[in-house]
């Protein structure tokens, strides 16, 4: 039902303009990150959120624990996005976002100072999930001509399921836009997925940008 | 809202006043504007900082990190952020709480913001708020479900373990047994005609020789075994890698104690003997309860054969 929200012919443009702002999102992070990037076809549903777990479960094909973190972003189309991935994954992205994983006790172990510009796991997840939040949320909404600030990054779990993720209560929505989307990078393991939750007034506001872009064609 | 020519304007005077730190870099990292929190907690003022490398004037301040985050918002061209969970601080700044808050430089979260022309990325706005008390609140909250957790754990009147944990650990303990084999005894054992001592010498006086029993047997356990309070006059020892005849060795070690010695309450002498009963996790057991169960058949049986004594059934 609630895939209702959007017409068919909405529905094909909020893709292509999911489409053409993933494009952009995976040049800016490959400039970023000195590595090619790919970045799946974003694959666009409007569900309950009670639905959203078995649905992000069937979209990604993840069933065991995972890590989260969620942002929020505002403009007048505002939301929260999270970006999901393995547990335990995030430690093989190493050197990728520009520092290393290191581990704090282990120098104090050894009597050496901390090398300030080491990261350490958490902050590394908190920057790709960043990264990535930042690049596919703007280019997106830049398509719909918005300019959305974001909020501090916060990690919903470190070993949750994707039912804990999606728990009513946790998240402030009913109605939920999934945009999933994707992250590989060139011969690594590690796979993010991205998903962008809107609440229905939100989703409203997506639909008329839509039709004011559609018209303006 | 532009202001009269030579004077600030109104946002020019936020800036300058607003409660958390401001500055804007460019690509190369040259300082474009610096806000009075800034000046007032690094003791820089703005013309001696603006228009050049911020790490001229701050060697400290993490290089390669600080670059690259500022780095990645000219490229991405959307926001950044650091929070004090990760990195306490980026400058190292005084904070107003009093020495006892345990902190040593002011806790900050970062946000890197882009700020655009059109669709470039003109240069990066660096906001800073102290979050020092937060910190402090968090840190405090950690300790407060640390007490509980430890409270949760005790009993009230003696401090040593209660039922409840005495329970866990005798679960967590029969199941590695279960699992690694090897040997698992436990003691129960009951003060002898407590009743007595309570109807003749009053609830407190019971209640400190519960306390004092408890802390004298404390003394002779080992560190690996867990004592606790069963309930009433009931106490129960855990005894992992211990077999029933150590078990019953230790069970007279914990009755000599007890009744070697009178207990001194408001200066009456009170004497107090225990009988114990010991058991040990027999293979084929399903569940820790059976063992529990045993010990307290041999309590019963000690207590028939006249108290004062321990006992193992074969």
């Amino acid at each position: 039902m609630p895939d209702r929200v959007f017409t068919e012919l909405q529905r094909d443009a909020l893709q292509e303009i999911a489409n053409l702002g993933m494009g952009q999102a995976a040049t800016r992070l490959s400039g970023l990150l000195n590595a090619f990037i790919e970045l799946s076809v974003p694959r666009v549903r409007v569900v309950a959120v009670s639905e959203a777990a078995a649905a992000l479960r069937e979209m990604t094909g993840i069933d065991g624990p995972v890590a989260a973190v969620r942002q929020g972003f505002r403009s007048e189309i505002k939301g929260e996005a999270l970006v999901i991935c393995r547990s335990g994954e995030i430690a093989e992205l190493g050197s990728l976002v520009g520092g290393r994983a290191d581990d704090r006790n282990d120098d104090a172990h050894h009597g050496t100072p901390r090398d300030d510009d080491a990261l350490t796991e958490e902050e590394l997840m908190f920057d790709v999930a960043n990264a990535l939040t930042g690049a596919c949320v703007s280019s997106m909404l830049d398509q719909l001509g918005r300019m959305p600030i974001f909020s501090q990054p916060g990690l919903l779990g470190e070993a949750i399921m994707l039912d804990q993720v999606f728990q009513p209560g946790l998240l402030a929505w009913d109605v939920a836009l999934l945009v999933e989307v994707n992250f590989a990078l060139e011969d690594q393991r590690f796979r993010a997925h991205l998903v962008m939750l809107m609440a229905e007034e939100s989703i409203h506001v997506v639909s008329r940008a839509i039709d004011a872009l559609l018209h303006s064609l | 809202m532009n202001a009269p020519a030579g004077l600030p304007s109104l946002s020019d005077l936020v800036v300058e006043r607003v409660g958390f730190g401001i500055f804007v870099v460019d690509r190369d990292m040259n300082v474009l504007m610096w806000n009075r929190f800034m000046q007032d907690h690094s003791g820089v003022p703005a013309d001696e900082v603006i228009g050049r490398p911020i790490f001229e004037r701050f060697p400290d301040l993490p290089r390669a990190w600080l670059t690259r985050k500022v780095e990645s918002v000219f490229q991405l061209g959307s926001f950044a952020f650091s929070s004090w969970e990760q990195r306490p601080y980026l400058f190292q700044f005084d904070h107003d709480r009093p020495i006892t808050g345990g902190v040593d430089y002011m806790q900050q979260d970062c946000t890197f913001m882009p700020l655009m022309r059109g669709r470039d990325v003109i240069a990066v706005c660096v906001t800073i708020s102290d979050v020092t008390h937060v910190s402090v609140m968090q840190r405090e909250r950690e300790e407060a479900v640390a007490q509980l957790r430890e409270y949760a754990d005790r009993d009230g009147l003696t401090g040593i373990a209660n039922r409840r944990y005495f329970e866990a650990r005798l679960a967590d303990e029969f199941q590695r047994w279960q699992r690694y084999g090897g040997e698992l005894s436990m003691l129960l054992f009951d003060l002898d005609h407590f009743k007595r001592i309570n109807d003749e010498f009053g609830h407190m006086a019971g209640d400190t020789v519960l306390r004092s029993m408890a802390q004298r047997v404390s003394g002779v356990v080992r560190k690996q075994d867990v004592f606790g309070r069963f309930g009433g006059e009931e106490f129960a020892l855990l005894l992992p890698c211990t077999p029933l005849d150590d078990a019953l060795y230790v069970a007279e070690k914990i009755r000599c104690t007890i009744a070697d010695e009178p207990v001194e309450v408001q200066g009456v002498i009170v004497p107090v003997t225990a009988s114990v009963g010991a058991a040990t996790a027999r293979t084929g057991a399903p569940d820790y309860e059976g063992m529990i169960n045993e010990a307290d058949a041999a309590l019963y049986t000690a207590k028939r054969q006249g108290r004062n004594r321990s006992v193992a059934l074969a």
